[in-house]
């Protein structure tokens, strides 16, 4: 056991959930404004792409991180435009920029590289392994005051609750969604752009493997709370890590366990405690519905 | 502000004609052409710039197109399910040979070549009993033996790392030959076998594949062997971020896979254990060329150059000549028939 339990599954653990983290976040901004953000993988991987290909040509990687943000913005701004300007289901919506964002990066990379989905492998130096881990930690802290502490926060939380009576009170209810959205494409960007130039050294496509999708089961997970969405994350990057050194070396009865029970082990524990310690999560009460002024 | 809803569908109906205008119209009449041999490929969930596996598979038609003159097209299917209209979309077209990639398109492919008794598939990393379908194999154990004994040679913990994709017999195969050829050097070595995942997503996952080999380096192993795909990019990074020692040299290594990699990371690459898939698709292209396809199962091991560990300006000075002596007769028992290596699928 003392070969699994070290300081590397810390470091391991933290790793995993940054990019978790991140997009939970982003999506914890949408959905608290009351748009369904079922798009955080899309917006991963818009990041995540946009983020390498500007790595490369500018040879740094802060201006792949600020590209990575603005295609978060701008792909999160589809979203925004289909919910909110035209009503669209949000999940449809959503779902589209996924479906959209697998095909968008290979199309690009086999125009830019040659390539049909990944880019070139960007030098060791040029690389920002640390810097979106500290980020995604401290957007904690910034997310929690904005919520609760800040006039945007409030009424974000209003937009999200009950739009009628945050509109009667004179907040822009559309106004709030929209920014909330393209918040949500950028902090899912810097997600993205963190396995891209942070993890490893080039986008490959699909390389988010469903990464959004648990940054949102951690969300719901969360109850849309930013210290307990960061706490799922942790989790879920806690038994991912403890997976990767359980693999090979956890032997109970001197036989090695299959991968594929070992790779159950994050999604048990997650309905272990969704079942038996979470207790009923209530989602903002206006997710979903889009909001139209009555005339 | 008044927008005009309709106009936004139009729009992208616009581009995507224009797109297609340019793009579609020339490569179609050289496609219909019926005095060139067609050649369609459908490559794995990799992608064919997976800079290994698939793109092995895809120099191989590249070679075939520039030689042979032969028309090429490919797909690269984004889900597993869009697979099998691939194939019959070729099928359907009657082109002269489709090639499936990977072990995942055996049982699709059963099932179209079935549908098109006429047509000559190719299946690289599977097995079929039908006569107009050649299945390309590869003994990846022997050549793994033969990186697990370079690996045993320049260890210096004792201790080895193995990083596969998925999870399937296939990857079983290269893990097994590589501890064996491992263990003949060094009975006392232990090799940590890691795995990706149990879904075709574990080939494009670089951030777990770097995780694993992040946590195999923490548990001291010191050379890493990847089968992997994209995924086996990220045990590249690992190493390069444990470094140099003082002598200048890297601390630890990995080996490529399938394709020659000793150039993905200068210095941290032992040797890749090269699968040649372009030449035996190369093969196969040529003999529908030259009328005289085959189907049935073509085996490629140590003898015939089908598996091989590369050497080359990157990694001459990190291999020692008298590994390389011991290593040269080993693949000679090998061939053989002296040194049997466990073939992980036969079990």
């Amino acid at each position: 056991m003392t070969e699994i339990f070290t300081i590397a599954l810390i470091f391991s653990t933290i790793r995993t959930a940054t990019p978790l983290l991140l997009a939970a976040l982003g999506g914890l901004y949408s959905e608290r404004a009351g748009v369904i953000n079922i798009a955080l993988e899309g917006l991963m991987l818009a990041g995540a792409f946009t983020a390498a290909a500007v790595t490369h040509y500018a040879g740094s990687p802060w201006a792949g991180l600020l590209a990575g943000i603005g295609a978060g913005v701008l792909v999160a701004a589809i979203h925004a435009v289909a919910c909110i300007r035209f009503n669209a289901d949000q999940v449809v919506s959503g779902t589209a920029i996924n479906i959209l964002m697998t095909g968008v990066p290979a199309m690009l990379s086999g125009a830019l590289f040659l390539s049909s989905g990944s880019t070139p492998q960007i030098p060791r130096d040029d690389l920002i392994p640390w810097t979106p881990v500290v980020l995604a930690l401290l957007l904690v802290g910034v997310t929690w005051y904005v919520l609760y502490r800040t006039p945007f926060g409030l009424r974000l939380r209003a937009v999200g609750e009950n739009p009628e009576a945050a509109d009667a009170a004179g907040v822009n209810v559309n106004g709030v969604r929209y920014s909330a959205v393209l918040l949500s494409g950028a902090l899912a960007a810097i997600g993205g752009a963190y396995l891209s130039i942070g993890q490893s050294s080039l986008f490959t496509r699909n390389m988010t493997s469903g990464r959004g999708f648990i940054a949102l089961a951690a969300l719901i997970f969360g109850k849309w709370r930013p210290v307990q969405t960061m706490l799922a994350c942790l989790l879920f990057g806690f038994t991912e890590a403890i997976s990767i050194q359980m693999q090979g070396v956890f032997k109970p009865w001197g036989e090695e366990i299959p991968v594929q029970f070992i790779s159950i082990v994050p999604y048990v524990l997650t309905i272990v405690v969704l079942a038996g310690f979470i207790g009923l999560s209530r989602a903002p009460r206006a997710l979903g519905i889009p909001y139209q002024k009555e005339k | 502000m008044k927008f005009n809803r309709p106009k936004l569908p139009a729009l992208l109906l616009c581009l995507a004609a224009l797109a297609c205008s340019s793009s579609c119209t020339g490569a179609k009449n050289e496609a219909d052409d019926p005095a060139r041999v067609r050649v369609g490929i459908v490559f794995d969930i990799g992608g064919k710039d997976d800079r290994s596996f698939n793109a092995a598979a895809f120099e191989g038609v590249k070679r075939a197109e520039r030689e042979l003159g032969v028309v090429l097209r490919d797909v690269e299917p984004g889900n597993p399910t869009s697979i099998e209209p691939a194939m019959r979309a070729f099928a359907e077209r009657g082109y002269d040979l489709v090639i499936g990639v990977g072990f995942a398109q055996a049982p699709i492919m059963e099932i179209v070549a079935k549908d098109y008794p006429h047509i000559n598939f190719a299946i690289v990393d599977g097995v079929s009993q039908l006569p107009n379908v050649a299945s390309l194999v590869f003994k990846e154990h022997q050549g793994s033996y033969l990186v697990g004994m370079i690996a045993a040679r320049t260890t210096k913990t004792g201790k080895l790392g193995f990083v596969g994709g998925m999870d399937i017999p296939l990857i079983h195969r290269f893990a097994t030959g590589y501890e064996e050829g491992a263990k003949a050097v060094n009975p006392n070595i232990s090799v940590y076998r890691n795995f990706v995942g149990v879904t075709d997503s574990a080939w494009n996952n670089p951030g777990k594949g770097k995780e694993l080999a992040l946590s195999q380096i923490g548990k001291g192993a010191d050379v890493i062997f990847t089968a992997a795909g994209n995924s086996g990019l990220g045990a590249f990074d690992a190493v390069e971020q444990a470094g140099k020692g003082a002598d200048g040299r890297a601390t630890h290594y990995v080996i490529g896979v399938d394709s020659n990699q000793n150039m993905v990371k200068p210095g941290y690459v032992l040797t890749s254990m090269v699968k040649r898939v372009d030449n035996a698709v190369y093969d196969i292209v040529n003999d529908v060329k030259n009328k005289r396809f085959q189907g049935g199962v073509h085996v490629f091991g140590l003898d015939k150059d089908g598996v091989a560990f590369s050497l080359d300006q990157y990694n001459q000075s990190l291999i020692d000549p008298s590994i390389l002596q011991e290593v040269e007769a080993a693949r000679q028992k090998i061939i053989k028939g002296e040194i049997q290596v466990t073939d992980a699928m036969a079990k």
